[in-house]
């Protein structure tokens, strides 16, 4: 028994041998500036009309898994809730880096990513309507219509990101991230609440918040390495 | 190593997903709270009997239509600046005996936001209070500053 596993040990050395002196192809991975668009913000501002905004994601290689990314653009969402109506509009941009966590295989380059943004927002919030929560039926409270902006209100945030890219023509990227957002500070309008942030999306009681993208990203790739 | 990233992560995600500001549980515009009493022993309750409540032009509150009890919460009108309400009550439940009191309160309204759900509230501001003394003998007080929680009656009515 012992001969067997002396001798397999001695045979996969010899294999291990040969293949690291025949098999030294390495596959070079471009380093680049990748620069994309989120296409669900416009597709959904085509479905919901109470929605219409833009982003451009980029990011750009500094290591072999290691991104430094970043997304900005601007959103405006109509939010309708029972007693209120309210607008917010305004512009966004995130900064941070992903960690790509994919083994890729020979010359592809995919992603399977985590990452972290500090994001900030300066927006305006302009309450369209309000009525009275009454706490009964009895009185029916009459709905205001109002214009009342605020602007120049502030959000700052944190995101966790967890995402795929996919090259699937030579450096077009398709991709899909999803993404946790912890409020850091936020300001709201008086006698008021800023119920979505740009870029944020909306504000739960626990200021926190969901977002997702789906990008289409081109390289231009400086070096190769 | 990275599989417990992507772990925690969705952890966090899951964990955080409940969010509990769809449904308003705020207490939000507060109604009128009136706690009748006995007008010969002023600190016992004395129930009305077969009480009816309605506001000037409109229907009886469906929650007091004939009924009979010491301590009510009436809504006031935040589209106006007056509420005028109207008490009837039987001591028999016979049309004949029917007995009328007007109830009428004057007020500011201040506009006060809660939450998604709830909206704003009202509060009642520098409230008077007048009534044509029908069936009710007296009430203490005849002015509020403030009107802006249900945790107590805001009038005592003796009758």
């Amino acid at each position: 028994m012992l001969k067997y596993i002396i001798s397999l040990f001695i045979l996969a050395v010899s294999f291990n041998g040969i293949s690291q002196t025949k098999d030294t192809i390495t596959y070079k991975a471009p380093y680049g500036l990748r620069l994309g668009i989120d296409i669900s913000k416009p597709i959904m501002g085509m479905i919901d009309s109470n929605s219409s905004g833009i982003e451009f994601v980029a990011d750009y290689r500094i290591s072999k898994n290691w991104y430094v990314a970043a997304e900005f653009g601007n959103q405006k969402e109509r939010t309708v809730e029972d007693y209120t109506t309210s607008t917010a509009k305004g512009n966004f941009i995130k900064i941070g880096f992903n960690y790509n966590a994919y083994q890729n295989w020979l010359d592809m380059n995919n992603e399977i990513y985590v990452g972290l943004r500090y994001a900030t927002s300066i927006f305006d919030q302009t309450v369209d309507s309000y009525r009275i929560n009454t706490g009964s039926d009895y009185f029916v409270s009459n709905t205001t219509t109002s214009s009342t902006t605020t602007r120049d209100l502030n959000a700052h945030w944190t995101e966790f990101v967890m995402g795929i890219k996919v090259e699937t023509f030579k450096n077009l990227y398709l991709g899909f991230s999803f993404n946790y957002k912890i409020m850091l500070s936020l300001k709201h309008p008086e006698n008021f609440k800023t119920l979505y942030v740009p870029g944020f999306n909306r504000v739960f009681e626990t200021e926190t918040g969901f977002g997702f993208n789906y990008t289409i990203s081109y390289t231009i790739p400086f070096v190769n390495k | 190593m990275n599989k417990n990233i992507l772990y925690i992560f969705l952890f966090a995600c899951i964990f955080s997903a409940c969010e509990k500001d769809d449904i308003c549980l705020l207490p939000t515009t507060p109604k009128l709270i009136l706690r009748f009493y006995d007008s010969t022993n002023p600190t016992e309750f004395k129930s009305v009997t077969n009480l009816s409540i309605w506001a000037e032009g409109k229907d009886t509150i469906p929650n007091y239509k004939s009924v009979s009890l010491d301590s009510i919460a009436i809504p006031l009108n935040t589209n106006t600046t007056q509420t005028v309400y109207h008490f009837k009550t039987s001591a028999t439940g016979n049309k004949a005996d029917n007995k009328y009191n007007t109830f009428t309160l004057s007020y500011t309204t201040e506009e006060i936001y809660v939450s998604r759900s709830c909206g704003l509230k009202a509060f009642f501001n520098t409230v008077t209070i007048t009534s044509d003394n029908g069936w009710f003998q007296s009430f203490t007080p005849n002015s509020l500053t403030t009107i802006n929680n249900e945790t107590s009656a805001h009038v005592k009515i003796y009758h």
